[in-house]
């Protein structure tokens, strides 16, 4: 319930600025009359998904040998097609453009069949292992399952799996956007997590150059970048740390640069603090004085602060 | 708040109102223009992304300035200390005041950020105090949870964060847990509150900040009032943890615990669906979960797998029956209810979504050194591929 609004709105009327058969709807949902519940249905869709995939899950691992592998794939592999199944039957036609979902459960149905074929095409490994010592392999399948179903039937969320599982496969979890570097990289994953994240990068930059599902852009986009920012940042604790950390410098300095005339403004987030991140560590490397280095965090957000201030002026970021 | 805080508190109510109209479609470019000419907003903000980069930094800074001052004073500055803490405390309160009421800053991350700093190192500034009184730790972590209830309480209402509301509730509760009888405290507060609040977070003599503050509250009191009567916790002694003895052990109390934590959710959702209070609803379905897993942990219905899979599909099945059910009513609405999105930002809640599915689905990273030895292990569930073990 919002009373200022509801107050504003007949006032708005009277003034010609709302059209007069808005108006009623407006004024039930600012008086709390009516309530939508999109966006929890979506949320409780989802974890509806999350609570099968994860029931699944144990179902195998504490039935393994009870229920027996083939019964187990299939089981699971008809689930996966009855779920696909419905996708395919309510799917409107393929476009390059967003296409708004048929229905409310038609992007949680897609992601559930996907997971659970997923989970079928590793279960299949595992047991019956046909990729042999390539086993790792089923993850770029999976993911280039679930790009496919992303691309064919729209779905952002499948599209953020389907590139978290091509970083999985490169050795990188993208759940932690390239924070685990931090404690078990070596050289090799912390290049692949660069790798993935310039790849992704250059993805989203290719969607929106050829207007093809531009919408993905921001999934690809953003988390190209925090791979790459989190690969560089993770190799300042090592031996050549001035290297990963003058390229963490630079790359956040490119990124805030970029995004600040692209006015992409959580890009511009990620490059300043990367960038601020980086010139710390480069300028208290072998300060040894405690008040040194409390002075330089002190006295440096100062100008910080004033850039940002400016910055926003000049961008104007909608509040 | 200031009159002229409160006045721009109302309008940027009505102005947001309008710019979520303007992106449903409800409303074009003209008549947006037009509403927030009517409706003017001269307080300072900025945008959501550098209200939180000026935040990190400011904190930053603050944090730099109070180790600077306390490194170059070595030793000595140890003495000094509760001076420190108070002169940063109140200089930021002060700073905190003059950009709120003198430069008109709102939603600037920079006063947000001072606001927070000061009631931290005030509320600093009373632990030393009672620390060095001698005082029991326990007593004097509950006399700094106190002063920190006051002093959120006092932020939220002269300076409008809601969030500081509910920081205040849960102090002020939490002070109680170092004493006999936290759990009747805990039962007896959220019970007498919630009336008033609930009451204040619709009346209109108030600015939306305060609304939003008494709801905020609102939603911690009934938290609480559940964690009091929760089986689990009762069983725990999670309130009792420094007063064991307090609590016998009562075959009667146990009882009314379990009725307690089935029926509260219930209670909840009840109030919730019949007025569409969104703070009761959200309050409802949490505990109503929290209970169903509380019933799992005592009760041994089925295997795990099985009432997950079963969970999740009739939650599944569930939600598609209520939105059949919503939809096929008149305009698309029953009881006030509907499935249809209202006025909201479409673009960057599915942008959470997909950040959601990255952090949640994600498959864990195979082993980038392993040398292609294939031992028959290499698959989890959970996300959009394997890896690790079943």
């Amino acid at each position: 319930m919002n009373s200022d609004v509801a107050e504003a709105i007949p006032r708005l009327v009277e003034a010609g600025v709302l059209p007069p058969d808005e108006a009623p709807r407006l004024l039930r949902v600012a008086r709390g009359e009516l309530l939508s519940v999109h966006w929890e249905l979506r949320a409780l869709l989802y974890v509806g998904v999350l609570l099968v995939t994860g029931g699944v899950g144990l179902l195998v691992k504490e039935n393994l040998d009870r229920i027996g592998p083939v019964a187990i794939a299939a089981g699971i592999g008809l689930a996966a097609a009855a779920a696909l199944g419905w996708v395919v039957r309510v799917a409107p036609p393929f476009s390059w453009g967003e296409v708004p979902s048929p229905n409310l459960a038609f992007d949680y149905m897609l992601l559930l069949g996907v997971l659970l074929a997923a989970a079928d095409l590793a279960y299949v490994e595992v047991k019956f292992t046909p990729l042999g010592a390539n086993w790792s392999w089923h993850l770029l399948i999976v993911a280039v399952f679930a790009a496919l179903a992303a691309f064919r039937f729209d779905s952002r969320v499948v599209f953020s799996l389907a590139l978290s599982t091509f970083a999985a496969w490169r050795g990188v979890s993208a759940a932690r956007f390239g924070l685990d570097l931090w404690w078990k990289a070596g050289d090799a994953v912390r290049w692949n997590a660069i790798a993935c994240g310039v790849l992704f990068a250059v993805l989203g930059f290719s969607l929106k150059r050829t207007g093809r599902k531009v919408h993905f852009e921001p999934v690809a986009v953003t988390l190209g970048w925090l791979l790459i920012l989190g690969a560089l940042a993770s190799g300042m604790g090592e031996p050549v740390w001035w290297a990963w950390t003058v390229g963490l410098l630079l790359a956040g300095l490119g990124l805030a640069a970029g995004a600040f005339l692209a006015r992409r403004f959580s890009l511009f987030a990620f490059g300043v603090v990367a960038a601020y991140a980086a010139l710390s560590r480069l300028v208290l490397h072998g300060v040894l004085a405690e008040s040194l280095g409390c002075f330089w965090f002190f006295i440096t957000p100062i100008p910080v602060i004033v850039g940002l201030i400016l910055a926003q002026r000049r961008l104007k970021e909608p509040e | 708040m200031t009159p002229a805080a409160a006045l721009a508190d109302r309008n940027g109510a009505v102005r947001a109102a309008a710019r979520a109209w303007k992106e449903a479609g409800a409303i074009d470019v003209e008549a947006l223009a037009a509403i927030e000419a009517a409706y003017p907003d001269d307080r300072q903000g900025v945008g959501p992304v550098f209200r939180v980069l000026l935040f990190l930094f400011t904190l930053i800074s603050v944090s730099g300035a109070f180790g600077f001052f306390m490194a170059i004073g070595g030793g000595a500055m140890n003495n000094a200390l509760p001076v420190l803490l108070l002169l940063f405390g109140a200089g930021l309160t002060v700073a905190t005041e003059f950009q709120i009421t003198r430069m008109k800053r709102a939603r600037g991350g920079v006063e947000a950020a001072t606001s927070l700093a000061g009631i931290g190192f005030l509320a600093g500034f009373v632990f030393w105090i009672c620390d060095t009184s001698n005082l029991k730790m326990d007593h004097s972590l509950a006399a700094t949870f106190l002063a920190a209830a006051f002093l959120l309480a006092g932020a939220a209402w002269r300076w409008g964060y809601p969030l500081y509301a509910g920081g205040a509730m849960a102090s002020f509760l939490w002070s109680f847990v170092a004493f006999p009888g936290a759990r009747l405290v805990w039962i007896a507060i959220p019970l007498l509150a919630a009336p008033i609040l609930t009451r204040f977070s619709e009346s209109a003599r108030l600015p939306p900040s305060h609304r939003d503050s008494c709801a905020f509250a609102l939603g911690v009191a009934l938290a609480a009032l559940y964690a009091a009567v929760h089986l689990g916790s009762l069983d725990s002694h999670l309130l009792e943890e420094r007063q064991n003895a307090w609590l016998p052990s009562s075959p009667v109390l146990r009882g009314l615990s379990i009725a307690a934590t089935a029926l509260v959710p219930v209670i909840y959702l009840a109030i919730g669906l019949r007025s569409r209070r969104y703070v009761f609803l959200l309050l409802g379905a949490g505990t109503g979960v929290a209970s169903l897993v509380t019933l799992r942990y005592y009760v041994h219905l089925a295997p795990l797998w099985m009432i997950l899979t079963l969970s999740g599909a009739v939650l599944v099945a569930a939600v598609f029956g209520l939105r059949r059910y919503l939809e096929a009513g008149p305009g698309k609405e029953r009881h006030g209810y509907t499935a249809e999105p209202l006025f909201e930002e479409m673009g960057r809640r599915r942008m959470l979504e997909a950040g959601a599915a990255v952090l949640s689905l994600s498959p864990e990273a195979r082993p980038v050194h392993e040398e292609p030895k294939f031992a028959g292990g290499g698959g989890s569930f959970g996300g959009g591929g394997a890896s690790g073990e079943f």
